[in-house]
């Protein structure tokens, strides 16, 4: 009964029909998810990247929300844009934002067939869709939302319907907890455990090692935030321990001013204490337009943490 | 249930409960006992690994894994006489235990109780074939350390529950979200077991690494595909797929296309065709019991699904996808034959056999007649006990650096030991199909169900592909008894009880599949899916 009354109400969503609110805030969201789309595609840096898809999933979310989906649209924006979004920044960042893809085309062409093969594939897939769903009747919302809403009757689908899938998830969490565990846990007391600091001091001044102290960490607080920024010997040359296998370096071009810097060639050992602005400005004038002089040429000053 | 519920019945979403509006699913739990005993005996492997020491976890983990295999096999062998002949659908239509799915089962339970054998082997290798410590990074100082000890990861046995739980689950769901869950459930360990070798171990961690990320793909495509028909049909049900399908004025579109992504998801995880890449590069890294692990069950998990989806889902289209998957058959076993010839590896070798054989698998798969699905049924069985007995006989041959899989280094190899070069040669004319081996009589029954069902030019391509295929395994023996051994070629290892045991099961079920078939495909075609 109560059925019913809930298709008689829905009668209007069934057929179709839009109602004004829900096409104005289609047409400020739909819009926005493109916007994040496009600037996700063509934004030069990773972490603008990563936001400006985060832009579009949460018009996304919206969109659901407004759709009477409330629960898919906050899965989507806590679990997509909350966890998975905010892993892969983490992840960014740890890598170093300054690290982008190599420009070179390895394939000769590639981008180019790229192009074209995925604008032929968006012109097939919408021109698809357009022609599936267009002769289709909307089963309309009257279904999934009676008796106590969209979010109940999705938990009793879980607890009746799809009980078993749900359970067996279980086995998959199980899993996936022992595999990080594997990757990543090393027991100390094992043969070939991690050394505690101690033992290993001891083990590097006994000569166990090729050096006594450790490797020399990357350069990230003297100009660079960023693990693939290399230290600087001190004449000036990169430390080639401190580079990682795994991690392009910034590139030594990048560095230059640091490495003039180092190895003493500026002309004006006390540039940032009174008047050597003028011996170092030309120089720092072509790389770093933002910055003063004396920041640029000081290592110990804290404003030389900062780079562009 | 009402119980339970009652005394909050205040709340509007749980008085639809206490109304009884919703149903509390039927749960047969003794049709699907021999599942529940495996993925719980994974569980309890799991409080092993946080409970025991480690000196003592790896007899407890053999012994649970063998007894919860043993328990899971009894539990379906009692449950096989009582069994409905037409199938029992369970907790509510998302399983369907008929007589496919209890012989994939049982199928599975046999192919993995020899597969964990070889995993749990500590002869051939000292301290197993895994690695003692997977996070120290290859190559360093206390990477050598450790692999001087004899200690494994014994995590790799509930791994291995886990995936073969998700692998029976994944050839009974009657669903495509049931479905999906199990193939995750059965890939993830998987993917963790390619990268646990103890030698080899960049080489290990490269094919984790590929099967993980193209096997995330694979999955994507299964999930749009998934997407797709719940579109097209409502449902997730592959009954109601099938219902739509049947008769509507709908557009095709959202069907086939979800069609095309859903067999791409399957036939990535059967290494068919155009979908292969990753098997070779996996097979080759992977540690050795784990190969045959994938090589034998995996298969078995895929080809019961895509026989489920195709039956039950789209017959009654059949007419319109049988077309692309030829071609996707022809395909698999024009690469997997073809650049079979062109291996200098061993393992490889036998990749490639994998996806030839993946495409024989695949005539039988479309014919969709109970001889086909009964044909293909039992080429599984028979191709899994072959191929895990030779993959254990390749884990046997070694240089102090590890296996020695380079086909060079098998040159004569009888002079060696005639007893491993002639259960090898045996095993490779049963891949090739030669009478008298089960490999013969699979064919035999694939390629006749096919004829039957009017497919004679795919019949004719895939004689001649089982010839070209048959020349590489010919090759190898002639390598094994008509050259010369080189002087520091590899030693062969005397296995002990547990690899001796798993290639002694594969040897003889290849034999007896060859000269007496009949007994299992009877079984294999004692029933249909559950419509």
């Amino acid at each position: 009964m109560t059925t019913g009354l809930v298709l008689a109400a829905d009668a209007a969503n069934a057929a179709g029909a839009v109602s004004t609110g829900e096409a104005v805030a289609f047409w400020i969201l739909g819009p926005l998810a493109v916007l994040g789309g496009l600037g996700m595609l063509f934004a030069r840096n990773a972490v603008h990247s990563a936001l400006w898809l985060a832009v579009t999933m949460l018009s996304l979310g919206v969109l659901y929300m407004i759709q009477q989906a409330p629960f898919l649209g906050f899965v989507q924006i806590i679990v997509y844009t909350g966890a998975i979004m905010m892993l892969f920044l983490f992840v960014l960042m740890l890598v170093g934002r300054d690290s982008s893809d190599s420009v070179v085309e390895v394939l000769r062409g590639q981008r180019l067939a790229a192009t074209v093969l995925g604008i032929g594939f968006a012109v097939l897939l919408v021109s698809a869709l357009a022609r599936a769903l267009s002769l289709v009747t909307p089963i309309g919302l009257a279904g999934p939302n009676a008796n106590g809403g969209n979010v109940a009757n999705l938990g009793q689908s879980i607890f009746t319907d799809y009980l078993f899938p749900f359970e067996l998830t279980s086995a998959l969490l199980i899993t996936a907890a022992i595999g990080a565990m594997v990757l990543a846990y090393t027991d100390r007391h094992a043969p070939g455990g991690k050394k505690t600091q101690r033992e290993l001091v001891i083990a590097r001044f006994r000569g166990e090692y090729a050096r006594p102290s450790p490797l020399p960490g990357p350069g990230v607080f003297a100009t660079a935030d960023s693990v693939a920024t290399p230290a600087l010997l001190p004449d000036g040359s990169v430390a080639p321990e401190s580079l990682s296998e795994i991690i392009e370096a910034t590139s030594t071009k990048r560095l230059s001013e640091d490495i003039a810097e180092v190895s003493g060639n500026v002309p004006a050992p006390d540039a940032h204490a009174l008047g050597g602005a003028n011996g170092t400005g030309h120089r720092n004038g072509s790389a770093r337009p933002g910055l003063p002089a004396s920041t640029g040429t000081s290592g110990s000053a804290p404003g030389g943490e900062e780079a562009p | 249930m009402s119980t339970m519920v009652l005394p909050t019945a205040a709340d509007p979403a749980v008085s639809v409960l206490a109304a009884g509006l919703a149903q509390v699913p039927q749960m047969d739990y003794r049709a699907v006992l021999p599942v529940l005993v495996v993925l719980g005996a994974a569980c309890v492997g799991v409080l092993f690994e946080a409970f025991l020491p480690r000196p003592r976890r790896w007899l407890w983990q053999v012994a649970l894994t063998v007894a919860a295999l043993l328990a899971a096999g009894v539990a379906l062998y009692a449950y096989l006489g009582d069994a409905p002949a037409q199938g029992v659908k369970t907790f509510a239509g998302t399983l369907s235990i008929d007589r496919p799915a209890l012989f994939l089962w049982g199928t599975l339970l046999v192919l993995g109780l020899g597969a964990v054998l070889l995993i749990a082997d500590r002869s051939v290798e000292p301290g197993g074939y895994f690695v003692a410590q997977a996070a120290i990074r290859p190559g360093t100082q206390q990477d050598r350390a450790q692999a001087a000890g004899a200690n494994m990861h014994t995590e790799v046995f509930p791994l291995a529950l886990f995936a073969l739980g998700g692998m029976m689950v994944f050839c009974a769901a009657n669903d495509l979200l049931t479905m999906f869950v199990a193939l995750e459930v059965l890939s993830l360990p998987l993917y963790l077991l390619c990268g646990l070798a103890r030698r080899r171990r960049l080489l290990s961690q490269e094919s984790a690494v590929k099967y993980f990320l193209l096997g995330a793909f694979a999955s994507a495509f299964f999930l749009y595909g998934l997407a797709l028909l719940y579109g097209y049909a409502g449902s997730v049900k592959l009954a109601d797929i099938a219902a739509a399908a049947g008769g509507t004025n709908r557009s095709d579109t959202l069907l086939f296309a979800g069609l095309g992504l859903l067999a791409v998801g399957l036939l990535f995880k059967g290494s068919v065709g155009p979908f292969h890449t990753w098997t070779p590069d996996v097979y080759q890294g992977a540690p050795t019991p784990v190969t045959a692990f994938m090589a034998a069950c995996t298969k078995v998990a895929a080809f019961g699904g895509l026989l489920r989806v195709l039956t039950v889902a789209f017959k009654a289209t059949s007419w319109e996808w049988r077309g692309v998957l030829w071609a996707v058959a022809i395909i698999s076993m024009v690469i997997g034959a073809v650049l079979g010839l062109t291996q200098r590896d061993v393992k490889r070798m036998i990749a490639y056999s994998s996806v030839a054989h993946a495409g024989f698998l695949l005539i039988g798969a479309i014919a969709l007649t109970e001889q086909g699905l009964s044909g293909t049924m039992f080429y599984l069985l028979a191709y899994g006990f072959t191929t895990l007995a030779a993959f254990a006989v390749v884990g046997l041959v070694r240089t102090g650096e590890g296996e020695a899989t380079h086909l060079s280094q098998w040159a004569g190899l009888a002079k060696r030991s005639p007893l491993l070069a002639g259960v090898f040669t045996f095993l490779l004319l049963s891949l090739a199909g030669i009478p008298l081996t089960s490999g013969f009589v699979g064919k035999f029954v694939v390629f006749s169900a096919a004829l039957a069902d009017g497919m004679a030019p795919l019949v004719v391509i895939a004689l001649v592909m089982s010839a070209v295929a048959a020349f590489f395994y010919l090759r190898v023996i002639v390598l094994m008894y008509f050259s010369e051994p080189a002087a520091d070629g590899p030693t062969v290892t005397v296995p002990g009880v547990f690899t001796a045991a798993a290639i002694t099961l594969g040897v003889l079920v290849t034999l007896l599949l060859g000269v007496w078939p009949a007994f299992a495909l009877d079984w294999a075609g004692s029933g249909g899916f559950a419509l």
